[in-house]
């Protein structure tokens, strides 16, 4: 099975996409407005960016959850409105605080709590800080595999940026509140292509059907 | 009086919100949806607003429409980097390879009624983080008017042009609504667009 991405005819997207760092990554670059029925056949992961506009997705939606229904993997990143569209999406506005790092004494607020999951044999939990757009909370049964506290001003209860599901659909979703195709593609914060460089492979190896992390191996053998 | 028209991507923080809600110019703002766009009669208006969000692979496919707008004497803001040239006299962006902080200083070339009053320091930093208001740089058309400039190399970052009777005024990094709430002389810039949009392509 292969590995797809949407893209939105942005220039971020057209750097991050279809730019010479990652365009061999991937096995099908579709441009969103023009997805049509028979696009996703054969394709075992297929990659939603951070901020492709939500229009096209709410339009696209019945074949984004044909894919879900056939088994297939669907990641979802920021700004894409998933609540308006993804099963079990449950989504909290934050305001976005960019600047947390110039503070003295700055730590970051986001923690990876499943350093095991597979995901992070492939991606430095360091490269998963920069900031993030709003929390989420996972549905029942999903792993949450990033968290934050809850917001100093009391907007939230906390939250999670990143979580796998595989229990919403009968496909796999992995949603994350996390840009790092806009920052990528726009030249802006390093850590998101030090994230990328990273998670795009592990999303060609899932496609591939070769990710299959330590706990679930040893539950398997 | 509603004379621009702003495309809505769906971006909550992308500062449009905030932009609409301002009794001073949100009442002449009409926003379309990036792919209805093709539904709206641009003579209706004087200006149009392109955003960084933009599918810009989208707008060049209607890149003879938006320049017969502006030939016939309307005005286009358009913010971002260029992938997908949608009007005459815009070309691709170029980075600046492993820039650094003195790279992303912006300079002031000329004078221009959007920036009046606004320090250019308050476009370098938000926040004491640079590389927001521009990371790159274009190519200017000929005869183009250089307003701001990037770092010691003074790297080409927002430009003014005719085109016909109309102008475009290009910035070449994130949307200047996004510095609505800045709580410095940043704020400035939408007002005064907005009054440089009414004052209409002679000013």
């Amino acid at each position: 099975m292969s590995l797809a991405i949407l893209h939105g005819g942005t220039y971020y997207h057209a750097e991050a996409i279809l730019g010479a760092r990652y365009r061999d990554r991937f096995e099908r670059v579709i441009y969103a407005p023009d997805l049509k029925p028979g696009d996703l056949d054969g394709v075992g992961v297929l990659i939603v960016p951070d901020r492709l506009n939500p229009s096209l997705l709410r339009r696209h939606r019945p074949l984004l959850l044909g894919h879900l229904a056939r088994g297939g993997t669907l990641v979802v990143f920021a700004e894409t409105q998933a609540h308006a569209w993804v099963p079990g999406v449950d989504w909290t506005f934050r305001p976005t605080n960019f600047w947390w790092w110039r503070q003295q004494g700055a730590t970051p607020a986001q923690r990876v709590v499943r350093p095991d999951h597979e995901l992070f044999r492939f991606v430095d939990p360091a490269a998963t800080i920069w900031h993030f757009h709003g929390v989420l909370r996972p549905p029942p049964g999903a792993e949450a595999l990033m968290v934050v506290p809850p917001e100093p001003g009391g907007r939230d209860d906390g939250g999670c940026l990143l979580y796998d599901d595989r229990v919403s659909t009968k496909g796999r979703l992995i949603v994350s509140t996390l840009d790092p195709f806009y920052h990528h593609g726009s030249h802006f914060m390093p850590a998101t292509t030090r994230f990328l460089d990273g998670f795009l492979p592990w999303a060609q190896a899932v496609a591939r059907g070769e990710a299959v992390s330590p706990a679930r191996a040893a539950a398997s053998g | 009086m509603i004379d621009t028209l702003l495309i809505d991507c769906e971006q909550p923080e992308s500062g449009v919100p905030d932009m609409i809600r301002r009794p001073d110019v949100g009442p002449r703002i009409m926003t379309v949806g990036m792919y209805d766009f093709d539904r709206v009669t641009l003579d209706d208006f004087r200006a149009l607003l392109v955003s960084m969000h933009c599918d810009q692979l989208y707008l060049s496919g209607r890149r003879d429409r938006i320049e017969a707008f502006v030939r016939a004497g309307g005005t286009v803001l358009a913010s971002g980097h260029v992938a997908w040239p949608f009007l005459s006299g815009l070309d691709h962006f170029q980075p600046i390879p492993d820039y650094r902080v003195a790279d992303l200083e912006v300079r002031r070339e000329r004078e221009h009624p959007v920036w009046r009053g606004v320090a250019p320091q308050d476009l370098t930093f938000r926040r004491g983080v640079a590389g927001f208001y521009g990371r790159g740089w274009h190519r200017p058309p000929a005869g183009a008017t250089v307003i701001h400039s990037l770092g010691p190399r003074r790297l080409p970052l927002d430009f003014s042009y005719a085109l016909g009777r109309g102008r475009v005024l290009f910035h070449g990094g994130n949307d200047l609504w996004t510095y609505l709430g800045a709580g410095n002389s940043a704020e400035r810039m939408i007002p005064q667009l907005f009054a440089w949009i009414g004052a209409g392509a002679d000013a």
